[in-house]
């Protein structure tokens, strides 16, 4: 499903060229549930940003779902991600200006979905805020938004869920809440489930561990 | 589909009050734009285009002297073989001296007279006082019919009697409107009378200023008729016009004045498109995350433009009707001050296709301003979703922003044509734009630097608020721009309008006469100049003057066929006053050829006023041949004269050398130069005319009153149009602020942490905004006295002198206003607490 060769990521840092990712080769095959860890800085949140397309490699290829997203344009990458990939954000990243609902409605009217409203109402319903969907991201608590974004990484129906540390900004109750909610529809649709986070206890209800130490690949084997 | 035209209403929704400003940018261009085209062309409409009734008639035959029998016949039978006249009668127009023949009433007063038979008015009519229409009988029998001002003037009323020339007049009644009246300039209030009356009242039909005319109502086009009759008349000095010709020069005229205050509407617009490329930017800015999450969720880039293009063209569109009812009110405010000061028929309503003109304009601006920071979108990457980093590069500049950029100014340059009616004036408009902010861009950086250079540590409020001003993203070459335009825009006028008043302040010009006698035989001169010497203990200057029209330069005559000949007939086909003397007059030099010395020389010589000299394009050398009562003179030019009108005295066209016109039949002017008290002047003038009635007595101070009229309004008219440039340039600086606001927010959060108290921080904004007024505010005073400098000396060619006080008033005014609009558009980041603030980022 997802399979990376020789990745190297560098970035310019003030004069300076900064590598983030070096040679990481990685496969993860359909439906399986990969928790990435690692220590602040070492490349975790990249590769799963790479993943998803939203920023290039300096070298080595990206393959999800067949299609070799580094040979992409950014439209065609926007494409990709629009029909097979779910992200989620440790900051939600909800749009400010829409309400819940419209939120959730928002890639499924991207995709051109035909019956988008009732999805997004039936998508609201299970994460369980009908009632807030009205509402504007500002006007919800931290793990009401996160539900909002797990709702509409959901929305088209991806084959691949990426979280960035979905939890990292929610008490522990409403952190595992998100956890749940998450794994869950990951096992209800069979869905790759790319996860970042620190927390070990998470970590550890994976089916496989990759851990990362200043951008390489320093373990690689199945949870607990 | 749906997802643009959904995410465009919701964002409108949900963004529409952070985009007000673009808004009422928007508005405020389109109203000015859409007020000055409606102004003019209701103007139009009211005073103007209306050849044929200023005219009262379809074709005018004219001559300042008796038409000839020979005239006549070639007329008459021109007119016969036409066979489109229905009706014709004859007037007879000249300024004369109207008095009350009530020996209590000591008023005079200047008046235009004119002496109509029926059937008159051939087109237009009377509006009468007394509401009744205007019957002939009214002026049988030494009638006269008086413009309602003249009432006031005199103290007189209907009924009462008047005296003009030798003849006594009683007032029938008066009149609002009149037909041929227009509310251009004009000195004396217009009086009617029977056109024999003329000659029995003894007014002197032997003046220049004495015009007849013939006028004919035809029931067909008249122009093959007036192509008979000028090749009927050709070689005499006979004036034939027609509506349909004056109605062409009118209108071109009108076209002009309105092309010309478009462009004006145009610039505020184009600054309040400054305004709106500050707005998008802002809002690009704020929406980075949002189109982050759109890029991430699927959408594309083109997709995700055409959302806030879509959204920027609504609020465009909405601008731009908000503007045309903005130019509605703007028009109801001008009727309401201005009502007595416009014509009666003056319309106040704004035309639904102007109302079009001014939303296209608008939206069009919204377009061509806003394109280029949306393009940002572009270049705005999902990945800041994971890592935000510093957004340079979104405002990096690549081929496609190139492209944009290259069109948005061809776009420009397609208003500025289409508003100017001209691709040269159109050209010029935006040459001229460019040129002008780059000068004043170029100030503002050398200003920036300067203070940049002189920075102290010492104060930390202001060693802080000039950091401001280089913050990264900020506006200040910016906001120097469009507020020390308007700054210089408002100084300039105001300027030129101190210089101007000045120029015609009657006190300030030794040599400017008091008093203007005219007309004066020459058995009269010694009596009239004695009178004078006693009543004002000063002896007039006479000068004689003979009456002369131009009949040809070079041997040729003018081809009045040709449309730009015709054009000029007021200038070079009039009757010309012109005297002869040994000498120049102190006022005067020699700019070409030599001035005639003592020696005897029987060549009849002219000496030519430097801009006649270019009008008929004559050098020293040259020969014209005037037509002096019938005769024939041929004169070499001997010199080309410049006459330095702000220390006149008299001011003459031509003037001959002696020994050719001293047996012509002549009249006299005198001049007196000491300011006599309004009751003594007119006391002179009274018994001057009892004595004198043929003289005709001008008082400066009434033209110097009438010019100074019309000035004001210019300058009203001038400030109108330089409010909403400041205006526009305040709306910039509050963009600005908007722009810059959230890392004011941030940097103020930092300070408070650190331990700045709010007075600190409150000092940091006014010392910051203070600075910006002041660099701004000198900004627009250097250039505007500059501006002022060269259109006084080189245009307006009239003396110019520094106003300190204007230039400090300006400076600290601008200072002022910048310093609370831009304070107060950023009070509220005091009271932000800084926790929030420093979680949020």
């Amino acid at each position: 499903m997802i399979a990376l060769k020789d990745i190297t990521k560098t970035v310019r840092s003030g004069t300076e060229d900064l590598t983030i990712l070096s040679d990481v080769s990685l496969e993860i095959p359909g439906g399986q549930f990969v928790a990435l860890t690692g220590a602040s800085g070492s490349g975790k949140s990249t590769l799963l940003g790479l993943i998803a397309g939203l920023d290039a490699p300096s070298s080595g290829t990206i393959i999800v779902d067949g299609d070799d997203i580094t040979s992409m344009d950014e439209d065609g990458l926007a494409r990709v991600r629009s029909e097979k990939i779910g992200f989620i954000f440790q900051s939600f990243h909800l749009i400010p200006s829409l309400t819940a609902y419209e939120n959730i409605l928002i890639p499924l009217e991207i995709a051109g979905a035909g019956d988008a409203e009732s999805r997004a109402a039936r998508l609201l319903d299970d994460v369980d805020l009908t009632d807030r969907g009205h509402h504007y991201p500002a006007e919800l608590s931290g793990g009401e938004q996160q539900r909002v974004a797990i709702a509409r990484a959901f929305a088209n129906h991806p084959k691949i869920l990426l979280a960035d540390e979905p939890t990292g900004n929610l008490d522990s109750k409403n952190g595992l809440h998100i956890f749940k909610l998450m794994t869950d529809l990951h096992r209800q649709n069979n869905v790759t489930l790319v996860l970042v986070t620190h927390d070990a206890a998470l970590a550890s209800q994976a089916q496989r561990q990759v851990e990362l130490r200043d951008g390489r690949i320093v373990d690689d084997a199945p949870a607990g | 589909m749906r997802f643009i035209f959904n995410l465009t209403r919701r964002e409108i929704r949900s963004s529409w009050q952070r985009l007000l400003f673009f808004f009422v940018c928007i508005a405020l261009g389109v109203g000015a734009v859409v007020a000055l085209r409606s102004l003019i062309q209701n103007l139009t409409g009211a005073v103007g285009t209306d050849a044929r009734a200023l005219m009262t008639a379809d074709i005018d035959v004219n001559s300042t002297s008796d038409f000839t029998p020979t005239d006549l016949s070639a007329i008459e039978s021109a007119v016969k073989a036409s066979g489109i006249v229905d009706g014709r009668n004859e007037t007879i127009n000249t300024s004369a001296m109207a008095r009350p023949t009530d020996p209590a009433n000591p008023n005079v007063k200047f008046v235009e007279l004119k002496g109509i038979e029926p059937p008159f008015p051939l087109v237009g009519q009377f509006d009468l006082g007394d509401g009744k229409p205007f019957d002939f009988s009214l002026l049988e029998k030494h009638g006269a019919l008086v413009a309602k001002i003249l009432l006031e003037d005199l103290g007189v009323k209907v009924g009462d009697k008047i005296k003009l020339g030798d003849g006594e007049f009683q007032i029938r009644g008066s009149f609002d409107q009149e037909p041929g009246g227009t509310s251009g300039f004009r000195i004396g209030a217009r009086v009617f009378i029977e056109k024999k009356a003329f000659d029995e009242a003894g007014i002197t039909r032997n003046t220049s200023r004495v015009r007849r005319h013939i006028l004919y109502r035809t029931t067909d086009n008249p122009t093959e008729l007036v192509k008979q009759l000028r090749e009927a008349l050709k070689g005499t000095t006979v004036g034939i016009a027609s509506y349909r010709e004056q109605q062409e020069n009118l209108g071109e005229q009108f076209a002009r004045t309105e092309n010309y205050l478009a462009l004006t509407g145009l610039l505020i617009l184009v600054l309040g498109g400054v305004g709106v490329w500050n707005v998008a930017r802002a809002f690009v800015e704020q929406k980075r995350k949002t189109v982050a999450v759109l890029k991430c969720l699927g959408a594309g880039g083109n997709k995700i433009i055409t959302v806030y293009l879509l959204q920027i063209l609504t609020l465009g569109f909405a601008g731009s009707v908000v503007g045309v009812v903005f130019a509605q009110t703007t028009l109801w405010v001008v009727r309401w001050q201005f009502v007595n000061d416009l014509p009666e028929k003056m319309t106040y309503g704004v035309k639904p296709s102007i109302a079009l003109q001014g939303i296209v304009l608008g939206v069009m601006i919204s377009l061509l301003f806003s394109a280029l920071p949306l393009l940002q979108v572009r270049n705005i990457k999902p990945k800041l979703l994971l890592r935000d980093e510093n957004n340079a590069n979104i405002r990096r500049l690549d081929p496609a922003k190139w492209i944009f950029g290259a069109m948005s100014l061809a776009g420009l340059l397609g208003l500025a044509v289409w508003q100017a009616g001209s691709v040269k004036i159109g050209a010029f408009f935006l040459i001229g734009l460019g040129v002008t902010s780059a000068v004043l861009y170029l100030a503002a950086m050398l200003l920036t630097w300067l203070l940049r250079k002189i920075r102290t540590r010492r104060i930390f409020a202001l060693s802080q608020a000039i950091n401001s001003l280089y913050r990264p993203g900020n506006q200040t070459r910016i906001i120097l721009l469009a507020v020390g335009l308007g700054a210089f825009v408002v100084l300039a006028v105001q300027s030129m309008q101190t210089n101007l008043v000045r120029e015609f302040d009657s006190t300030r010009n030794a040599r400017l006469p008091s008093l203007f006698f005219i007309d004066i035989q020459r058995s009269q001169i010694n009596e009239l100049e004695q009178m004078i010497e006693e009543r004002v203990g000063e002896k007039a200057e006479t000068t004689p003057t003979v009456r002369a029209r131009i009949a040809f330069v070079n041997g040729e005559g003018f081809d009045l066929g040709q449309r730009e000949v015709r054009q000029q007939q007021g200038q070079i086909g009039r009757e010309f006053a012109v005297t002869y003397r040994p000498n120049l007059d102190a006022n005067e030099s020699v700019v070409a050829g030599q001035f005639w010395g003592d020696a005897y020389d029987d060549e009849p010589q002219v000496s030519v006023e430097e801009d006649m000299a270019k009008t008929l394009n004559v050098s020293a050398g040259d020969s014209i041949t005037f037509d002096i009562s019938g005769r024939k003179i041929t004169a070499r030019v001997a010199n080309i004269r410049k006459i330095d009108l702000r220390n006149t005295r008299t001011a003459f066209v031509f003037v001959f050398r002696p020994g050719t016109l001293e047996a012509a039949p002549q009249s006299y002017a005198a001049t007196v130069l000491t300011r006599v008290s309004a009751t003594d002047r007119q006391r002179l003038q009274r018994d001057a005319l009892a004595k004198f009635p043929n003289v005709q007595i001008f008082d400066v101070a009434d033209i110097v009153a009438a010019v100074q009229k019309l000035v004001n309004n210019f300058v009203l008219a001038i400030s109108f149009v330089g409010g909403f440039v400041i205006l526009s340039g305040i709306l910039i600086l509050i963009g600005s602020v908007a722009l810059t606001k959230s890392q004011r927010v941030y940097e103020n959060a930092i300070l408070k942490t650190l331990g700045a108290r709010r007075p600190t921080l409150a000092a940091i904004l006014i010392v910051e905004y203070g600075l910006l007024g002041l660099l701004a505010g000198l900004i627009g005073t250097v250039f505007a006295t500059a501006l002022s400098y060269v259109v006084s000396r080189f245009l307006l060619e009239i003396s110019w002198t520094f106003d300190p006080i204007l230039t400090v008033e300006g400076v600290v005014i601008t200072t002022i206003l910048v310093m609370l609009v831009g304070a107060a558009a950023s009070f509220d980041v005091l009271f932000r607490k800084p926790l929030g603030t420093l979680r949020s980022q």
